[in-house]
């Protein structure tokens, strides 16, 4: 004889709540105050941790850009350059690094860093000579432009 | 010359158990051509016998590392698909890695410190600075 409504008085009931529990706690172990030992609290901040690490990917991007340009004004400025005159000479002489690079040759190779800088300021000299010159004089060496056919 | 960082493959089951049943097919059926396509690999069969811990599947690496993979309740092909995995992968953790680069040498021409532009002046010290 079977007994359709034992099936009612059976209440499933959680087996593994701790470890469930110590997953999110692991993830707030190293926060301030009750949120890393309290589940009710640790849940809360542990969402929000996760919300704003995603949200936080693209204002790295513009932090770690900030701080390059930061970088690169200020070795540049040991030269005698400022940063706007030292960006904008170095693209129109056809040297296309980014910032990033420029930040590390800066800390880590100082006279490439110094010869960029020489270069850039020759550039700025042609172009002032060609801009107010308006003479008979050949255009500058750096302000040659090379062209690529790929 | 390729050197395959998988140094042994130990499975670990129950020869009554239920859940060690993909196991038992493994053993029976894929674990010699998976022997023989992986020369570099050597295979320990070890069934203990009794209601033991779950069938496992332990792989030891060349740099010490230890990886143990549950296969209870798996088919002989998802052992077979989890076996190839591991024996592609080399011993390293599977963490977050922070950069794609490392350099132990990262500067060449002498890191910046604050003196390397200011005059010399500054830096060399000795006799020869004195007035004459």
């Amino acid at each position: 004889m079977v007994v359709l409504s034992a099936a009612r008085w059976l209440r499933s009931r959680l087996s593994d709540r701790f470890w469930r529990v110590q997953d999110v706690l692991k993830y707030a172990r190293h926060f301030r105050g009750r949120k890393n030992r309290c589940y009710r609290l640790a849940v809360r901040s542990v969402r929000r941790a996760f919300v704003r690490s995603t949200k936080a990917r693209k204002e790295k991007k513009r932090f770690l850009r900030a701080l390059w340009i930061t970088r690169i004004e200020a070795a540049s400025l040991e030269h005698g350059l400022k940063y706007p005159a030292f960006i904008s000479n170095l693209l129109k002489s056809q040297v296309e690094l980014n910032r990033k690079v420029l930040a590390d040759l800066a800390i880590y190779e100082p006279k490439t860093f110094k010869s960029l800088a020489a270069l850039a300021q020759r550039r700025r000299q042609e172009g002032f000579l060609a801009a107010l010159g308006d003479g008979k004089e050949p255009e500058g060496i750096f302000s040659r432009i090379v062209h690529q056919h790929y | 010359r390729y050197v395959r960082q998988l140094q042994r493959l130990q499975l670990l089951f129950s020869p009554t158990a239920a859940d060690a049943r993909g196991a038992r097919q493994f053993v029976e059926e894929a674990a010699q051509d998976f022997a023989r396509q992986h020369p570099d690999v050597v295979l320990y069969v070890s069934p203990h016998s009794g209601p033991g811990p779950a069938p496992v599947l332990r792989a030891e690496y060349l740099n010490g590392t230890v990886r143990e993979e549950l296969i209870a309740s798996m088919t002989s092909e998802e052992i077979v698909q989890l076996a190839t995995k591991l024996a592609n992968q080399s011993g390293l953790d599977i963490i977050r890695i922070r950069k794609p680069f490392h350099t132990d040498n990262p500067s060449v021409q002498g890191q910046w410190h604050p003196l390397t532009n200011k005059p010399s002046i500054l830096t060399v010290q000795g006799p020869r600075l004195q007035p004459q």
